[in-house]
């Protein structure tokens, strides 16, 4: 910066249309959703463990539990757990990434910067939701690669109910995400509470043992966790052991729910 | 201060009557009357907790006021916040970026389609060379510069500028008001909201001081200085051979224009006054055809005195200044 350096004041609206780019200028949603994602792979601690976290886990009890079928697995135990962990990239994705990743931006006062430039209220919500989509997009796939080699992708029975499980428990929980990141004020509150959600929801409903085996009020309470019936929505199409009907109903009435609350809460403040 | 010894203005950039906002029962903003008027660079200026950054949170439309008008760009922030925002370039308090987000993609993300050349504004600011540099990576000057160029880069018709040098070292302090004045001299309407009172001073051609949510006072930081800061004092030392004469000396010191009192203790002179007092004490030391004294000290009070007797005063006054800021 020089003393002679002089700054045109921007007073007038014919000062603002003159300098106005030619061609389309990128919507502010479009901006952001841009930077997120060139953010999103810069932020290695939080995406490795949404990619990492399932895929470790799913390597590990995979093979626990053999790959014959018995009275707790109706199915290869293997692919019972392959198809159950996609469900794992869905919640991690939903109750622990986006919850932290909102709330640190509200914390640090970045959403205030947004909402002080103009940008629209939905937009970082709709960035988020893109977000979301395109982690499980990635964490999903690569989960099934990692898998396809060591216990095989199991066929997919239905794949037009499988689809709307992994959309409706995707929107349940991105949705579960931007509400959590909208209502907790801090980063550290919105990983305590995402952690104290993901993990009982994971051990009941998707990675633990299978409802079989539990006891019955515990398969009682397991049943009833968003994440197990996403899973449930998912597993029973793709395994061919139930057409997943309830669950998928169920799911997308949480998804429907949570949608319309994070809308309401959503907010850059 | 009469409202009506104000210039005429017929359409203010910011216009507030009235405006009352009270979180949980206690009132931090109080009846607040307040106009900027364009291209003018306005200090806000108060104590912590005086309700400073509400009101400037109020006109961007970030906070909702419990009662009053309050018009920006003759828009209603709260109403018309989509229109208005675009308008209005600010730098928040307690405000960040992600750490991660580099400089050049900051710009082009708050870029919006009526935006300047960023490149040219981080060129002038100082941050050509910090475009690949992450947020994280920034030094506080730094990062308060690349609020500015944000501010800026939309070609704002108003800029609001929240304590802008909070947590500075005096350097970079001094790169940000640098800055400041370069707005200043472009004609940028500017509301600068800080408690640091040589900035005000520095900065500002106008201030509006703020106690408890009301207005105490308003003027130029020289008419607040010259109505609550007190009196100039000039101080120099008499020699012993000057004893025999101190009494005519003291008598013909206090016949000067602008000299209020003269006083002498321990072999100095105190002479209080306006500061047409300073020019005549030193035209009476040259008079005497001694070599000037080796001790002469002028004390000028500034905004920072001014301020303190404001807010030392018992604020019985602040309903006299009702008149627009």
């Amino acid at each position: 910066m020089t003393a002679t350096d002089t700054l045109v004041p921007p007073t007038t609206d014919s000062d603002r249309a003159a300098a106005t780019r030619p061609g389309r200028h990128p919507s502010t949603t479009r901006r952001l959703l841009g930077t997120e994602l060139r953010l999103l792979t810069r932020d290695t601690i939080t995406f490795t463990f949404v990619l990492a976290f399932p895929v470790i886990s799913m390597l590990i009890i995979g093979g626990v539990f053999g790959t014959e079928p018995d009275e707790a697995f109706p199915v290869n135990p293997s692919h019972w757990y392959v198809a159950s962990y996609f469900t794992v990239v869905i919640g991690s994705t939903g109750l622990i990434m986006l919850p932290v990743h909102m709330a640190s931006y509200r914390e640090r006062g970045v959403l205030r910067r947004f909402a002080a430039s103009g940008f629209p209220r939905w937009s970082f919500a709709l960035a988020e939701l893109a977000i979301g989509l395109g982690a499980i997009a990635v964490a999903g796939p690569l989960l099934l690669a990692i898998a396809a080699p060591v216990y095989g992708i199991p066929d997919i029975e239905d794949p037009l109910r499988v689809v709307a499980g992994v959309v409706a428990g995707s929107v349940a929980f991105i949705s579960i995400g931007v509400l959590l990141g909208s209502v907790l004020p801090s980063a550290r509150a919105a990983q305590s509470v995402g952690l104290m959600l993901f993990f009982p929801s994971f051990l009941l409903g998707v990675g633990g043992p299978p409802p079989a085996v539990m006891s019955e009020p515990l398969r009682e309470v397991a049943e009833r966790l968003p994440l197990a019936l996403a899973t449930d929505a998912i597993r029973e199409p793709w395994l061919g052991i139930g057409d997943g009907t309830g669950p998928l109903i169920a799911i997308s009435v949480v998804a429907v729910v949570a949608t319309a609350l994070a809308a309401r809460r959503t907010a850059l403040s | 201060m009469n409202p009506n010894d104000l210039p005429p203005h017929p359409e203010p950039v910011v216009r507030v009557r009235g405006l009352t906002k009270a979180y949980g029962g206690r009132t931090v903003v109080d009846r607040l009357d307040l106009d900027v008027h364009a291209g003018e660079v306005l200090g806000l200026i108060g104590a912590n907790g005086a309700g400073k950054t509400t009101t400037v949170e109020i006109l961007q439309g970030l906070r909702r006021q419990d009662a009053g008008e309050v018009r920006v760009l003759r828009l209603d922030p709260h109403h018309d916040a989509d229109r208005l925002r675009p308008q209005i370039g600010s730098q928040l308090q307690s405000s960040g970026l992600p750490d991660r987000l580099r400089v050049g993609e900051a710009v082009a993300l708050f870029a919006g389609p009526h935006a300047s050349d960023g490149g040219a504004l981080l060129e002038q600011f100082g941050l050509a060379g910090k475009r690949r540099s992450p947020y994280a990576g920034l030094s506080g000057g730094e990062r308060q510069r690349l609020f500015l160029v944000l501010a800026l880069l939309n070609q704002p018709r108003l800029v609001i500028l929240d304590e802008l040098t909070q947590g500075l070292d005096p350097a970079a302090r001094r790169e940000v008001w640098s800055a400041v004045a370069q707005l200043r001299d472009a004609g940028t309407t500017v509301l600068l909201v800080t408690h640091e009172l040589d900035e005000a001073e520095a900065l500002c051609e106008r201030v509006v001081a703020m106690r408890d949510g009301r207005v105490m006072d308003q003027g130029t930081p020289a008419e607040l200085v010259a109505r609550h800061a007190g009196e100039v004092t000039v101080r120099f030392g008499l020699t012993e051979t000057d004893l025999t004469t101190t009494a005519d000396a003291l008598q013909s010191l206090n016949r000067l224009p602008g000299v209020t009192g003269v006083t002498r203790e321990r072999g100095q002179v105190a002479v209080r006054g306006d500061r047409a007092a300073i020019a005549h004490v030193g035209a009476w030391l040259l008079g005497t055809g001694r070599p000037v004294p080796a001790d002469l000290r002028v004390d000028v009070p500034d905004l920072e005195s001014a301020l303190l007797t404001l807010l030392d005063s018992d604020g019985s006054d602040a309903s006299d200044q009702k008149g627009a800021a």
